[in-house]
């Protein structure tokens, strides 16, 4: 990796282990998984066996009947109690448990408590549900135009003004359209001396979080406690008090360390229905997902992207179209700013004057889709790469030679029209052909041993405008503590924000205790998604170290203590209050600058605080008698400006990539009749150890983000960019097969090389 | 998952009285490896459990008799067979069928004759054990019955097992002049079921296909010998060409089926590669040793 100095106090820049490291290891890190409350009920649900349909009745007698049971209650149940039972960040469109109709198979429908998991288990298995069955649409394209409609009326939660246009539309299943124009695309193919057009796809696939998702929601005198495995505390106290009608301040949301999110575990989840529990039961509710009902719960958008280029002569693209079709499932989640905020960077990093690009959110029967790992991006990278490498071998060029002819290079205007700043794409790409040796000769194997090699570049901007606020509490004896929402779900920010207060504060990071979400205590962040909290909260943290460091500065001083005096902080302390007594208490606070796109050209000169940028090359084997694909050499690069902590950096860029990799190579929800047909680790399955190429690098290139703090910016997603291109372009130069579709699986590269040989497999 | 009955005989006898020949709720327990799959997926629900726990200590052992049989107890986990020197010394193929047998957590649990009695074409032993010429001593209510490994299964997790019988021992006979190898193909993760496992013992005499025993599963209902592709090669001189030939036959023997790890048509392909291949590397093997 590339050596970036450390920072004058010697704590940004260290590669310290993670402070919760040695908790962990020895079980003693709290989950919500452990937790107990005394009286607590176990929530379990009984899910939909049909991908459309309106409820005729539902039969809770044998239920109700099962010794143990202490309640079974239906959606009607709760409207009793929530008049609006509808939650959702982008639309107010999912009912705590399902009212009307069911839109995706695994909904829940009703849900039955017990003091012990295993009778609600079987009471949940005695709910019979009759069903009227609808038509139902689960392709995204069919969706733009299918009888099947899945909501009656859309529903907007009016937090976004760019979906405020679809309130009240009926007959539709477009839940966004985002669409933007710049230049003159029409002319640019009209006048090109090559036009290329591809369609790509990517499938359905879950987060697979190994602590499943999991809440729990306690009464209390004031009103509610939830505890819960959440990535957006902040979020779920408004959006619970929303749908009570209560002030925030009777919301209580606690989160300790998370199994894993990936972006799983966002907005809101299992928090309304276990809340609305607790205040019908009085009694506080746990609710836990097995790892089977995550996948009817959240997933990755399966997508459809069509990709046209015009080119001249001299291998410059001039002008590219795109549509790009999200499934974004029975529930829009967060699906519509995925569609936006990717849709925006749909023809890839590189520098096109005349763009046309058309994204569609879709409503399908098919459990919800939302934000993974990348939020759309690597859907998109996915394809414009291996776009960008059909025509570099159509043309005749070196695959990275026309990159480097084409990509987008600082200041330069990106299809928004805002200018590219802190963005080393250029660099990036020359990092990867540097490792990857490019220019020299490349053994290409032997017999039935094909090599080849690949490459994949991806960028990515910020949600925005997006707000985070810290507390750096200093107490009399000189320790300190940080008060902050950003969740630690194992991407370490715990340690990386610490560092920032010990930078700042001068002392040493394990000596700066890290306070967890608990929005009675802690103050307000949006969330920990899209790679944004090192950015957004580490600027907040920042500041509010400052904030502390300048407060303790001013008290010297009111008590005489002159400047540059070497004098430990309880001194201070107790020179002002005569004892060990008093708190200096910093506040910062955070919100970057952002100009929303143009309604109707998509155009702003100020999309994002900051891009991420990443990267992959690979070399592989193909096994042309069997299709099977051995990666032989994974190298990952991005710029995230200055690191924070490089060992936490180095561990998140090989995680991302190998995340990307299980998606790229075989990870895929399979379906009948909108049945999910492989809901398990035995038939879904994750990267192993004997997955991972022998030959991995991770590599960061020097780089600072201008306002990042101490120019540090996000780095959770960025290496899931390039993996998917690079191994199919990998797979193209070895044996000449082009896969459009994801996952890449050893049976489609077979295919592929024995139609090419005239000889191909029968059905 | 609903309460049950766990019941902990402390011999074998009383294992076996415990189970019941007519409710498939009964059944016996030795790692749970694969019944707590089907328990918490709500696909078995049972009335009642026989750990098989506290019989252990006088069926897991591993030993070598006079006539160099190897003789495994049923009990045995599937790590000590994978450390076990007398398992290397006698079919060294074992071992390394159990390097990329799932992973280290479910080897240590899971037992022998759990990995046989369960019926699942997908599993790694049987092809292994059966093309070594394998049997399964088994025990019962009115005494020991012995069954060839490839005469085990009966259909798509399906055994000729009683309800109330146990395996209590494998038997693998002395390998003297034999060659063996098992590939195992997997089309998603590594750590996977095999999408199609190839078994293949075999003895060159003079250049020649002395014998051979040709397994496969996985891709098939259940485990099956390849008897059609076996006659192909007995007596034949080794050769790429007759191993091409035998793929061939293979190819059209096998009856392979269609599953989330492949086509079938794809399936049959790797079934003609995994052929060859396997026969390529036993006879290699044969011819060394
Ligand atoms: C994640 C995972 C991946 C796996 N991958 C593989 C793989 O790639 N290849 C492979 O071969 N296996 C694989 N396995 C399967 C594993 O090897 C089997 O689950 C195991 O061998 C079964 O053994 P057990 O002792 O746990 O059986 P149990 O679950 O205890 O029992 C299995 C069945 O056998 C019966 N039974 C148990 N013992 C006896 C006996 N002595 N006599 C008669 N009946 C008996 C039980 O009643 C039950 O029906 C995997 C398992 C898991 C969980």
């Amino acid at each position: 990796m590339t050596i970036h100095s450390l920072m004058p106090a010697g704590q940004v820049g260290r590669s310290l282990p993670r402070l919760e490291a040695r908790a962990k290891v020895t079980g003693r890190a709290d989950y919500v998984h452990n937790l107990r409350l005394p009286g607590m009920l176990i929530a379990k649900v009984a899910r939909a066996t049909v991908a459309h349909g309106r409820i005729v009745s539902i039969d809770t007698s044998a239920a109700r009947a099962l010794k143990g049971v202490f309640a079974v209650y239906t959606g009607e149940d709760i409207r009793k109690h929530i008049p609006q039972p509808y939650y959702g960040p982008a639309f107010h469109d999912q009912p705590i448990l399902a009212l009307d109709k069911v839109r995706h198979v695994g909904e829940p429908v009703a849900v039955c408590l017990a003091e012990d998991a295993h009778i609600a288990e079987r009471a949940a298995q005695l709910i019979e549900v009759e069903y009227e069955e609808m038509p139902a649409v689960f392709d995204e394209v069919e969706a733009m135009d299918s009888k099947a409609v899945v909501h009656d009326v859309l529903k907007p939660a009016g937090t976004f003004p760019d979906l405020k246009h679809l309130h009240g539309k009926k007959d539709t299943n477009i839940a966004l359209d985002f669409h933007l124009k710049r230049g003159d695309v029409e002319g640019a193919f009209a006048s090109a001396a090559h036009v290329f057009e591809h369609e790509f796809h990517t499938q359905q696939v879950m987060h697979t979080p190994l602590e499943p998702m999991v809440s729990a929601a306690e009464p209390t005198r004031e009103g509610l406690t939830i505890h819960t495995a959440s990535q957006s505390p902040s979020f779920v106290r408004i959006e619970i008090s929303r749908l009570l009608g209560w002030p925030e301040n009777k919301v209580q949301v606690k989160v300790p360390h998370l199994g894993g999110g990936f972006g799983a575990k966002l907005y809101i989840k299992l928090e309304a229905l276990v809340a609305a529990l607790a205040l019908m039961t009085k009694r506080p509710v746990k609710w836990s997902l097995t790892m089977e009902e995550q996948f009817y719960t959240i997933s990755k958008h399966a997508t459809t992207f069509r990709i046209k280029s015009a080119v001249d002569a001299d291998g410059k693209v001039t002008g590219r179209s795109c549509a790009v079709y999200w499934n974004g499932g029975a529930y829009a989640d967060i699906g519509p700013r995925v569609t936006q905020k990717s849709g925006f960077t749909a023809p890839g990093p590189y520098d096109i004057d005349n763009v046309a690009i058309e994204s569609y959110a879709l409503y399908t029967n098919r459990p919800p889709a939302g934000a993974l790992r990348g939020f759309g991006i690597p859907q998109l990278v996915w394809a414009y790469e291996s776009h960008t490498d059909l025509i570099a071998r159509g043309l005749n060029i070196d695959p990275v030679e026309f990159r480097r002819k084409n990509i987008l290079r600082e200041g330069r205007p990106q299809a928004t029209g805002t200018a590219m700043k802190d963005a080393a794409i250029d660099l990036v790409l020359e990092k990867i052909a540097e490792r990857m040796n490019w220019s020299a000769p490349f053994d290409r194997g032997t017999g039935t041993v094909l090599r080849g090699r690949g490459v994949g570049v991806g960028f990515k901007a910020s949600i925005s405008p997006t707000t985070s606020v810290a507390f750096v509490n200093i107490y009399a004896d000189g320790s300190c503590a940080l008060y902050m929402s950003t969740v630690d779900m194992g991407q370490g920010s715990d340690t990386a924000m610490a560092q920032i207060v010990a930078e700042v504060l001068n002392v040493q990071t394990e000596n700066v205790r890290v306070i967890h979400p608990d929005t009675d205590v802690t103050p307000y962040d949006m969330a920990t998604l899209g790679s944004r909290s090192t950015f957004h909260m580490g600027n907040a943290v920042k500041l509010a170290a400052e904030d502390a460091k300048q407060k303790l500065e001013a008290m010297a001083r009111s008590v005489g203590v002159p400047e540059n005096a070497n004098i430990e902080t309880r001194e201070i302390f107790k020179k002002k209050y005569g004892m060990q007594a008093g708190n200096v208490m910093g506040v910062g606070s955070f919100i970057p600058t952002y100009k929303s796109p143009d309604s109707v050209t998509g155009m702003s000169d100020n999309i994002t605080p900051f891009w991420m940028v990443g990267g992959t090359g690979v070399e592989i084997e193909v096994d042309t008698e069997t299709g099977h694909v051995k990666l032989t050499k994974l190298i990952n690069v991005a710029d995230m400006g200055r690191p924070l902590n490089p060992n936490i950096v180095e561990t998140q860029l090989s995680g991302a990539a190998i995340m990307q990799l299980g998606f790229t190579m075989f990870e895929n929800m399979e379906y009948d009749a909108g049945q999910v047909t492989n809901a398990s680790f035995a038939d879904y399955k994750i990267p192993g150890i004997h997955d991972i190429p022998p030959d991995i690098e991770n590599h960061i290139v020097l780089a600072e983000q201008g306002g990042g703090p101490f120019g540090a910016k996000g780095v959770g997603e960025s290496a899931t960019f390039g993996v998917s291109p690079a191994i199919a372009n990998a797979i193209h130069d070895a044996v000449g097969v082009r896969l459009t579709d994801l996952p890449l699986t050893a049976e489609s590269v077979l295919r592929g090389i024995r139609l090419k040989a005239g000889n191909p497999i029968g059905e | 998952m609903t309460p049950f009955e766990l019941a902990e005989p402390k011999t074998l006898n009383e294992a076996i009285a415990l189970l019941d020949a007519e409710d498939p709720d009964v059944r016996p327990i030795s790692g749970g490896t694969a019944l707590m799959l089907m328990m918490k997926s709500g696909v078995f629900r049972p009335n009642r459990l026989v750990s098989l726990q506290r019989v252990e200590a006088d069926y897991s052992r591993i030993q070598r008799g006079g006539d160099g049989t190897l003789r495994i107890g049923a009990l045995a986990s599937l790590s000590q067979i994978e450390h076990s020197g007398e398992v290397r010394q006698v079919a060294p193929v074992i071992e390394k069928t159990m390097r990329h047998l799932s992973n280290v957590r479910v080897r240590n649990v899971a037992r022998l004759g759990g990995n046989l009695a369960h019926g699942d074409p997908h599993m790694d032993l049987p092809p292994v054990l059966s093309s070594l010429g394998a049997k399964a001593i088994v025990a019962g209510p009115s005494g020991q019955r012995e069954i060839m490994i490839e005469e085990l299964f009966s259909g798509y997790y399906e055994t000729v097992l009683d309800r109330n019988e146990l395996i209590t021992f494998v038997d693998v006979p002395s390998q003297a002049g034999w060659s063996s190898v098992y590939f195992k193909c997997t089309t998603r993760s590594a750590d996977d079921w095999p999408a199609l496992g190839i078994a293949c013992s075999l003895r060159v005499e003079n250049g020649s296909i002395g014998d051979v025993r040709l397994m496969i599963s996985a891709a098939t209902e259940k485990l099956t010998r390849l008897v059609a592709t076996e006659k192909v090669l007995r007596g034949q001189q080794a050769s790429e060409a007759l191993f091409e030939r035998a793929g061939e036959s293979a190819m059209a023997e096998a009856e392979v089926i269609d599953d989330s790890r492949g086509s079938a048509s794809y399936k049959s392909e790797l079934v003609r590669v995994y052929v060859k291949r396997a026969l390529r590397q036993a006879s290699v093997g044969a011819t060394q040793s």
